[in-house]
């Protein structure tokens, strides 16, 4: 029963004292996780966003010098001039210092002829009025092509202007190195995982990403991104193959292209991954702590409430035993008076016999002398056993307290030797060591002396009796011992290393009729009657024993000298 | 010197007789009351010097007894008898004019003891009485 109940006391106790610290705890972590992710996730897409916006400006920055330089080209210098071979090398090489970027030159006529050529390849006098390339120029006069086989059967990318002079079209066109430009598009990388590329209105890549990309694959991710007007637009994206990106696109408005830059989404919040791992951290050795402060707790709290409750079960055993001491004393002081009133009449009857027999002349009886000695022993007889019943029942109306004590101041440093004295003759025949030890010049207690008498040398000869139990005639040691313990009260112990008390006898040792003495050696009334009169006085009697080892009893009095307690000694007046 | 007369009272009547022949031996004259009424009425008719008187009896107790004793005569001796629970009832009985108490189980001689106390003190309290008092 009370196991269970400190089961579930345990359990309530340690779950609130979980609970209790780790819900605020807890809510602290995940409030203050969510806004630094928030402020990290807006912190890294900002960064990426500027990244991104500012290298698109590059881009098209590149693409408008690379179409400035052949408008300036175009307009300085008339077809004719370009024509020649040796002039077009001269401004060719003029143009690589320009931009390392050009790969070659070359000069079309209106119907799409290629009238000269300056580059690794040979394709002058290829006909180009079919390539989409320069349909576009001569419909708008610049344009700036998306990467193309061509005829040269390599991925790359031109820049074509277009002039008219006097009546007559003819066009200039570039070739753009795509590695340089891949390299110019690359250099904008973020981290190690971070690829940028240049997307077509169709989705087809437009330049290589450290090998990550194909040119002129379409993206695995489907169409082209939507178009983001000028602005810079961030999202994330899981790819086919599984992974999720953190994207960044600008559309660039030199041609209809979209500046990408994707990083792995881990990569890009790391720092916020790394923040995680030590909120988890975090969290784990808090919640730890908190669980073994719990437990520690609750163990301490649990045996503080069973120390209480020991504590609570002594004191209901000592109100118990109380209690049936006094029952008990009430009943026998009743059974005494009973027992009281016919010893009386045997008395008187032995008092008449024996006035009675005294008067009778003994010298001529009709009975031989033997017989009337046998009388004689038998009236003696009776008037001891009629005595020694008077002193039971004196004993017993004495622990049932209905002799009122009378109180006064007692030194128990005078005292204490002069009771010593009375039982040192005992002490000295059965050799018992007889020490006393009081502790201070004076110690005063407002106690009646007589009582206080009768309980120290009851205490003494119980305390020798146990000795000389166990040790016989050598070897018996019984101290007596006084001090002041605490607020006004005097403790005095006889200590014993006699034979102890056992654990059942413990709890009988202040009853009535209780002893453990042969018959007629003991009437058992001896510690009943002590506990009555220390009652009585306002003290107290207690006892440790171990049983084989010895024993010490202890009187608890009111200190004396200055007002003794109130309640000590109630004079009795109606 | 006439016997001096002495009256017990007690409800046991077998403690009556006993102690009324002993002390009767001793040369007292005896008289025997049943309980406190009875005593009362015996001292009316009766010259007596010392009562014994028990604390415990039925209907009208030793202190009550007692009390009316000494209201009808101051000078009178009682020696009371207690039982148990009487001694401090024996003391409010010293208080209230009982000359001494015995505790019961009580033996004979020191009954007589302090009977012939209890006389002795008796005259001593008429001798003087006698004189400053001129009723």
């Amino acid at each position: 029963m009370k196991g269970n109940r400190y089961i579930s006391i345990r359990r309530l106790v340690f779950i609130c004292m979980v609970v209790v610290p780790a819900l605020p705890f807890a809510i602290t972590l995940m409030i203050g996780h969510y806004y630094f992710s928030t402020s990290l996730e807006n912190g890294a897409i900002s960064a990426i966003e500027r990244i991104v916006s500012d290298h698109g400006r590059i881009i098209d920055t590149f693409l408008a010098e690379r179409k400035s330089d052949l408008d300036f080209i175009i307009l300085s210098t008339s077809l004719e001039e370009l024509k020649q071979p040796e002039h077009l090398q001269r401004v060719f090489n003029l143009l690589k210092q320009e931009s390392s970027a050009f790969i070659d030159l070359g000069v079309f006529d209106a119907s799409g002829l290629h009238l000269a050529y300056q580059g690794p390849y040979a394709l002058t006098g290829i006909n180009y009025q079919e390539a989409d390339w320069f349909q576009e120029v001569m419909a708008k006069g610049t344009y700036v092509s998306d990467v193309f086989l061509g005829v040269r059967q390599v991925p790359h990318f031109v820049i074509a202007v277009m002039r008219e002079e006097s009546g007559s079209k003819w066009v200039l066109r570039a070739t753009i190195d795509t590695e340089l430009f891949s390299e110019l598009v690359e250099s904008v990388r973020i981290g190690e995982t971070g690829d940028v590329y240049l997307l077509n209105s169709e989705g087809s890549y437009q330049t290589v990403s450290h090998g990550a990309v194909d040119l002129m694959q379409k993206d695995p991710g489907g169409a082209a991104f939507p178009d983001t007007g000028g602005g810079v637009s961030t999202f994330i994206k899981t790819d086919p193959s599984g992974r999720t990106y953190l994207y960044a696109v600008t559309s660039l408005s030199e041609k209809n292209w979209q500046l990408v830059t994707r990083l792995d989404k881990a990569v890009a919040f790391s720092s916020f991954q790394a923040a995680a791992h030590r909120i988890i951290f975090t969290a784990v050795v808090g919640g730890l702590f908190i669980i073994l402060a719990a437990l520690g707790l609750t163990r301490y709290i649990l045996g503080r409430i069973m120390q209480l409750d020991n504590e609570k079960d002594t004191l209901g055993q000592q109100l118990i035993r109380a209690s049936r001491l006094a029952e008990l004393g009430e009943m026998s002081a009743g059974f005494a008076h009973e027992v009281n009133n016919p010893l009386q009449i045997m008395k008187s009857e032995l008092g008449l016999i024996q006035i009675l027999w005294n008067d009778i002349p003994k010298d001529n009886l009709p009975a031989p002398p033997q017989d009337i000695s046998q009388i004689e022993e038998c009236l003696d007889q009776l008037q001891l056993q009629v005595d020694r019943c008077g002193k039971i029942t004196k004993g017993i109306l004495q622990f049932a307290r209905y002799s009122s004590p009378n109180p006064q101041d007692i030194d128990l440093c005078n005292f204490i030797p002069q009771v010593k004295a009375m039982v040192a003759k005992r002490a000295n025949v059965h050799g018992i060591a007889l020490a006393q030890k009081i502790s201070g010049p004076t110690l005063p207690v407002h106690s009646d002396p007589g009582q206080l008498q009768q309980v120290l040398l009851n205490l003494l000869n119980n305390a020798m009796d146990a000795t000389l139990e166990r040790h016989g005639i050598e070897g018996g040691c019984v101290e007596i011992e006084a001090g002041a313990s605490s607020n006004g009260v005097i403790t005095l112990s006889v200590r014993d290393n006699g034979i102890g008390i056992t654990e059942d006898d413990k709890k009988k040792i202040f009853s009535p009729f209780f002893t453990t003495k042969p018959v007629g050696k003991g009437t058992g009334l001896g510690l009943s009657v002590c506990y009555g009169i220390m009652e009585g006085m306002g003290g107290r009697m207690d006892f440790s024993s171990r049983h084989g080892v010895g024993s010490v009893f202890s009187i608890h009095l009111p200190a004396g000298g200055q007002k003794g307690p109130p309640d000590a000694a109630p004079e009795k007046k109606h | 010197m006439s016997n001096i007369q002495m009256l017990i009272v007690d409800d046991e009547e077998r403690f009556l007789l006993t102690t009324q022949k002993i002390l009767s031996r001793k040369g007292f004259d005896v008289m025997i009351a049943h309980s406190g009424q009875g005593a009362i009425d015996m001292l009316k008719e009766n010259a007596v010097q010392v009562v014994v008187l028990d604390v415990k009896m039925p209907g009208m107790d030793g202190l009550a007894t007692l009390r009316e004793i000494k209201r009808l005569y101051p000078f009178m001796e009682v020696i009371m008898l207690t039982g148990h629970a009487t001694v401090p009832s024996a003391v409010e009985g010293m208080q209230s004019g009982a000359s001494d108490y015995l505790m019961k189980p009580i033996d004979m001689d020191l009954l007589v003891e302090k009977v012939e106390e209890a006389v002795a003190r008796r005259r001593a309290a008429e001798k003087k009485s006698i004189w400053p008092q001129p009723d």
